[in-house]
């Protein structure tokens, strides 16, 4: 029980800091009314994301057919795709292509980076990472952990952002966020056309086209994998759907119930950068990069996609809204969760990252309320999973 | 995946040590508490309800045993906030180990300070069920538990031998229909309990349900004029789908003028912190929780909270104890009819 007691410690303290509490309570009311006035704007969104299960239902159960499918697009685009079995075979290929000598590498925000520690494990190897996304920068350089899927600082106020980027820069920076978000564009700016590799993950891929679809405001993502040489994509097997169709519509869904009302930009990325403006010969890596990898891994997917309860924990899309609803992310933020938060953290947890002990502490943290399935467009039925999970953990063998 | 297997094979050790005191009660002494059954079971004693019949009315384990629950939960808590406590939620073996305390031994006397059990909402419901023409009997200590606690931590196989027990009980004393009251019981009956029996024919209604159906032309109003905020049980509203019920009943009382929180009600409603056996392995975080919820209720100005459940009940009294507001009450709807048809 002492992993227990420690992450019981750790959650108390969490719902004890009001700071927590108070930045919670705001992005909750600001996440309902927004997410309610973009479903009123847009009210196909609902009807759309019924859809959307369908087809990630579907798809769920062919994963390793639309991997093979999706590969050979992207090597029919001139890209280069891999399929890793294990976390583990991800980080193998990634250190190839990234090779021994120390490189500069600017990163998007992915969870499917956060799952296997790629930053942490690129930094070990002696490279020089950046997050350029501004929230996860700023975890970065507090040397914290994400508390949001979306939002990583989501928990740190502005008066601790304007601390760090004054230690960064030397100079004394006042808490006016404009003067903060400038900051972090200028300490970035350079790293983009500097960097050696560009990393991201992707939101959803067409497997008949090789599409990557990649939703972003900031820009970052457009500059990290646009601007250097080399783009290198490590994406969970669960974001891949058949067709191009299917894409747009989980795009949709997904930045829609993701609090993104119409995203700023949404990159598609089939391939590595080319031209053919001189004499019609097509040659590689024009103003983009001239290398695309993409890797699809599976990491115990495949084997959650056999569990009738627990699969649906595949078709989340990733776009936070049930952690808005959940009482105890209220006040516990992502302490109440391990690489992903909350109810369906604890399936991740236990199963994808194969730590029993965390996914039943987690499992036990749920109310089992049921709210966060109101919320959810892909209505993932997290109450059940956890009393499922919660079977698997404790149920003796018949 | 493998971890997995490995884990459960050691089965069980991964339950936090609150859960496995109250699924040893279930198993044990077929009800959450470990109370016997005839304790519980006292709150009907004058109100000469047969002790069969073809519809029964399903006390429950929550009520009837509110007042142990309450005290037990304020020791708890105590216990939670202290160094101790937290190293320890609910572990009573161990608990009684390391500081020596017989932890039973002061259970004990607080059950005996609780003295009868105090079941206003169950004696409520009875008489309006009375009232409004419904025939019913009551199985008084022979009533089984669901179980459905088994269910949620998810010790499946007991829950299903318990299902079994159930069924072949209320078989054996001919019922067919049931009405019930506490929602997670209701919820159990209704929909955890059939797929582990074959050919289940009992039919289980919510009390909320069969008063709708009934009250058509009754005069109901409440013996003053309150404002009321309804707070939706969980398994209430997201689990039996009952959220216009309670609302139409209340609606149907003159003197009562109904308050909805903002955002937060019907299927949108906050979990009061009290879900699942939560409260048993987290009581102090149950209890921010609680206040929470008690807050976002009392913030619509509301003189009476109502609610349909005895988690809620003893969560929601807690929070707004908290808040000082003790002034804003707390009444099942079973209470709350029962006064507006002077029963």
């Amino acid at each position: 029980m002492s992993e227990f007691t420690d992450y019981k410690k750790e959650i108390m303290d969490a719902a004890h800091n009001e700071r927590i509490r108070v930045a919670l309570s705001r992005a909750i009311k600001s996440y309902r009314s927004n997410t309610n006035d973009a479903l009123k704007k847009f009210p196909h969104t609902i009807k759309m994301a019924e859809e959307v299960r369908e087809i990630k239902s579907k798809a769920v159960g062919e994963m390793e057919r639309l991997a093979e499918q999706a590969s050979q697009a992207i090597e029919a685009n001139k890209g280069k795709a891999y399929i890793a079995k294990t976390a583990k075979d991800a980080l193998d290929i990634v250190d190839k292509l990234v090779g021994q000598q120390k490189k500069l590498i600017v990163k998007g925000k992915s969870m499917t980076g956060e799952e296997v520690g790629l930053r942490e494990h690129l930094e070990e190897h002696g490279h020089d990472v950046y997050e350029t996304d501004l929230g996860e920068f700023i975890i970065q350089k507090l040397g914290s952990r994400p508390m949001h899927i979306l939002s990583p600082a989501i928990h740190v106020p502005k008066e601790d952002v304007a601390q760090l980027f004054s230690k960064i820069t030397g100079k004394e920076l006042s808490t006016d966020i404009s003067t903060l978000v400038a900051t972090a564009r200028n300490l970035l700016r350079e790293k983009y056309f500097q960097a050696d590799i560009g990393m991201s993950g992707a939101n959803v891929v067409a497997a008949d086209t090789g599409t990557l679809f990649i939703i972003e405001n900031e820009g970052n993502i457009r500059l990290a994998t646009g601007a250097p040489p080399v783009h290198i994509a490590l994406i969970g097997m669960e974001k891949l759907v058949p067709a191009l169709g299917d894409a747009y519509k989980v795009a949709e869904v997904t930045w829609r119930y993701a609090n993104y009302t119409v995203p700023s930009y949404v990159s598609l990325v089939s391939g590595p950068s080319k031209t053919g403006d001189i004499e019609k010969v097509t040659t590689y890596g024009a103003h983009g990069p001239k290398e695309f990898h993409v890797i699809f891994m599976d990491a115990g997917r495949t084997t959650l996609a056999k569990d009738p309860i627990l699969r649906q924990a595949l078709f989340c899309l990733r776009c936070g809204g049930c952690l808005y609803e959940c009482p105890v992310f209220a006040v516990t933020a992502g302490h109440f969760g391990d690489k992903y938060f909350t109810g369906i953290g604890a399936v991740w947890a236990a199963l994808l990252s194969d730590d029993p002990e965390k996914g039943a502490a987690l499992a036990y943290t749920c109310l089992t309320c049921g709210r966060c399935k109101v919320r959810c467009p892909m209505k993932i039925d997290c109450a059940s999973m956890v009393v499922e999970l919660r079977r698997q953990l404790v149920d003796s063998k018949a | 995946m493998k971890r997995i297997e490995e884990m459960s094979k050691k089965s069980k050790e991964l339950i936090p040590p609150g859960l496995s005191f109250l699924a040893d009660n279930i198993n044990s002494k077929n009800n959450v508490l470990g109370e016997s059954k005839a304790t519980g079971a006292k709150w009907a004693k004058d109100l000469n309800i047969p002790k069969q019949g073809e519809t029964i009315f399903f006390a429950g384990c929550g009520y009837q045993f509110t007042k142990k629950l309450e005290s037990l939960m304020g020791l708890v808590r105590g216990m939670d906030k202290s160094a101790v406590g937290a190293e320890l939620p609910m572990a009573f073996a161990g608990f009684q180990k390391k500081l020596g305390i017989n932890v039973a031994g002061i259970y004990g006397k607080i059950t005996a300070r609780g003295g009868d059990a105090e079941a206003q909402p169950l004696v409520d419901a009875v008489n309006v069920l009375k009232a409004l023409g419904v025939e019913f009997g009551y199985l008084g200590e022979d009533e089984p538990c669901c179980g459905g606690l088994l269910h949620y931590i998810g010790l499946e196989q007991d829950f299903a031998k318990n299902a079994n027990q159930v069924y072949k009980n209320l078989k054996s004393r001919g019922v067919k229909r049931i009405i019930g009251i506490v929602p997670s019981c209701t919820y159990a009956l209704r929909e955890l309990i059939p797929p582990h029996v074959s050919g289940y024919d009992i039919q289980v209604k919510h009390f909320s349900e069969v008063v709708l159906e009934k009250m058509a032309s009754r005069e109901m109003r409440f013996p003053k004029e309150i404002k009321v905020a309804y707070h939706d049980p969980c398994q209430m509203a997201r689990f039996l789908g009952l959220t216009d019920q309670p609302r139409q009943i209340l609606k149907a009382i003159k003197g009562i003028t109904l308050v909805e929180p903002e955002w937060t009600s019907k299927e949108w409603a906050t979990c009061c912190g009290g879900g699942g056996g939560f409260e048993a392995v987290f009581p102090e975080l149950s209890h921010v929780l609680a206040v929470n919820r008690a807050k976002e209720l009392a913030d619509t100005g509301a003189q009476v909270l109502v609610t349909h459940c005895p988690g809620c009940i003893m969560q929601l009294k807690g929070g707004l104890k908290d808040l000082g507001k003790e002034e804003v009450e707390v009444l099942d709807l079973a209470q709350v009819v029962a006064a507006s048809i002077g029963v």
